[in-house]
């Protein structure tokens, strides 16, 4: 009775910890009539970015914002529908300036809209010890893929997507300490002359100070087929370049300031990439359970 | 919940205000004799030409002072038509003065013939060759020739050019200013990204500019040049 007990526990932190993240994902969906919302603020400010050949070269600074909605919903206990709109995407880029004369030579620009917006379903397929889930998610170009006098500043990426991926996971405990690890791998059907993607991730959380903080340490990144159309997005940059490939550390913290309502904070530092910012990005939100 | 999206949307646009990159874009001053004969035959008259270029690499006019040697043998006024008056040797002078530095000057030896005798310097007709290099880890290689023909300037890149197809809006260009594209003479994006290949390019001339230029518009930075010799 008492180990059953203990893995009740666990798994219903394991629910909490995977509603923090920003993403659909994670092998536990939530139970029926259950939910979850996150606000958030996603951002990153770059003035270089991976090469082709994985080298770091400078760019004028620019600067992507999102802030967005989160939102899970258990159908049943086995599927959870998923949202992730962001319902204010800005982007920008630096004045260049002459060091010589001081005039701006390149004025700097910005745009504001909607961003790109993902739907998922996740169906788990196994519970106990060892969680499993499948998740298809559909990638919805409402962003600005050509935004800015040149073109050149994005919101989206313009094309609709559809991932599929496999959850995995388990709870345990470290002493006293509740904690977990899981693992993700899906692969990411893109349109529009994008190169398809392979995704993948593991995670680990442990429950600190009475269940009331959770730290998370991830690892996922993202690796393209380089199966797209050469040279059809010209002047795609920041993360929305075709192409793009990344291997990036997160971690992140939660607080649960009362039982139904936290907030969180985390970021994340490519350790390599290809075409894609060489900076560290930012995420702070405010979570509410329902 | 509406606060929390009030604020977070405050603290975006705090955030993400477009602030200034300053780029070192300075260069030398230049000052080059673009049209200039060795022989002008006595009587006639030649219009000299000459390109100076600032310390951003942007052209200036009316910044080049004329002069002559000698005056009893050409003169020459302020917009560089030199009258040629009698037989001999002269020197020609462009300069433009600097604040704060040495002027730049530009002398050319002139002969005063016969009639009939005017010869055009074969200098100014010639083609120019130069090699381009990356300035990033972008790769990017080649030998290039500029010539004019038929009334146009043609850019050949030589068979051993090379770049990356990765790069998103890579474009070429012909500048006085390397670092920059401000000022520059915009050919075209690259679509070709190995082998040879020429532009065709019109309302330029043959030594209008120094440098090929690729540049990459949507990251706003310099990916490589050549200097054109």
């Amino acid at each position: 009775m008492k180990k059953q007990s203990i893995i009740k526990n666990i798994v219903v932190l394991i629910l909490f910890f995977f509603s923090t993240t920003i993403y659909a994902g994670g092998p536990w969906p939530q139970l029926k009539n259950k939910g979850y919302i996150k606000i958030s603020e996603w951002w990153i400010i770059s003035n270089q970015h991976y090469t082709d050949n994985g080298r770091i070269d400078p760019n004028v600074t620019s600067g992507l914002f999102n802030t967005s909605i989160y939102a899970e919903y258990g159908f049943t206990d086995k599927l959870t529908g998923v949202v992730y709109f962001p319902f204010l995407s800005r982007a920008y880029f630096n004045n260049t300036v002459s060091g010589t004369t001081e005039e701006i030579i390149i004025p700097g620009e910005a745009i504001n809209s909607l961003g790109d917006t993902d739907i998922s379903i996740n169906y788990k397929i196994l519970g106990g010890p060892i969680a499993l889930s499948a998740s298809i998610t559909i990638g919805i170009p409402l962003g600005n893929d050509s935004g800015g006098s040149m073109g050149n500043l994005q919101t989206g990426d313009g094309e609709f997507n559809q991932l599929l991926q496999l959850n995995a996971g388990t709870g345990f405990k470290i002493g006293e300490t509740n904690a977990y690890a899981s693992a993700y791998a899906g692969y990411n059907n893109r349109t529009e002359g994008f190169s398809d993607e392979i995704r993948y991730g593991v995670e680990a959380g442990v429950t600190l100070f009475d269940n009331r903080l959770t730290a998370i340490a991830r690892l996922y990144g993202i690796k393209s087929t380089n199966n797209g159309i050469e040279g059809q997005r010209e002047n795609s940059t920041s993360i929305f370049a075709n192409n793009s490939e990344h291997l990036t550390f997160g971690p992140e913290i939660a607080y649960n300031i009362r039982e139904n309502w936290g907030v969180s904070a985390g970021f994340g530092t490519a350790l390599s990439g290809k075409l894609i910012y060489a900076a560290t990005s930012y995420n702070v939100g405010v979570f509410f359970k329902i | 919940m509406k606060n929390t999206i009030f604020y977070l949307l405050l603290s975006t646009l705090i955030v993400s205000c477009i602030g200034d990159d300053i780029i070192d874009d300075m260069v030398d001053e230049q000052l080059r004799i673009t049209m200039m004969p060795e022989v002008i035959a006595q009587g006639e008259t030649f219009q000299f030409a000459a390109r100076y270029t600032n310390n951003v690499g942007l052209i200036e006019e009316g910044r080049v002072v004329w002069g002559s040697s000698d005056e009893s043998l050409l003169t020459i006024n302020q917009d560089g038509l030199a009258t040629a008056l009698q037989q001999g040797s002269v020197m020609v002078s462009a300069m433009v003065t600097l604040e704060g530095k040495e002027p730049l000057l530009e002398l050319i030896p002139i002969t005063i013939g016969g009639t009939g005798s005017t010869v055009i310097s074969e200098e100014v007709s010639s083609a120019r060759v130069g090699t381009i290099q990356t300035t990033t880890f972008y790769k990017l290689e080649g030998d290039f020739t500029l010539e004019e023909n038929d009334g146009k300037l043609l850019l050949s890149i030589s068979e051993n050019y090379e770049t990356t197809s990765a790069l998103p809006g890579l474009y070429v260009y012909l500048t006085n200013n390397p670092n920059t594209n401000n000022g520059a003479f915009e050919i075209g994006p690259v679509d070709v990204f190995k082998g040879a290949h020429v532009y065709e390019i019109d309302g330029v001339g043959l030594n209008d500019f120094d440098y090929i230029l690729y540049y990459c518009k949507p990251f706003s930075v310099k990916v490589g040049d050549g200097k054109i010799n």
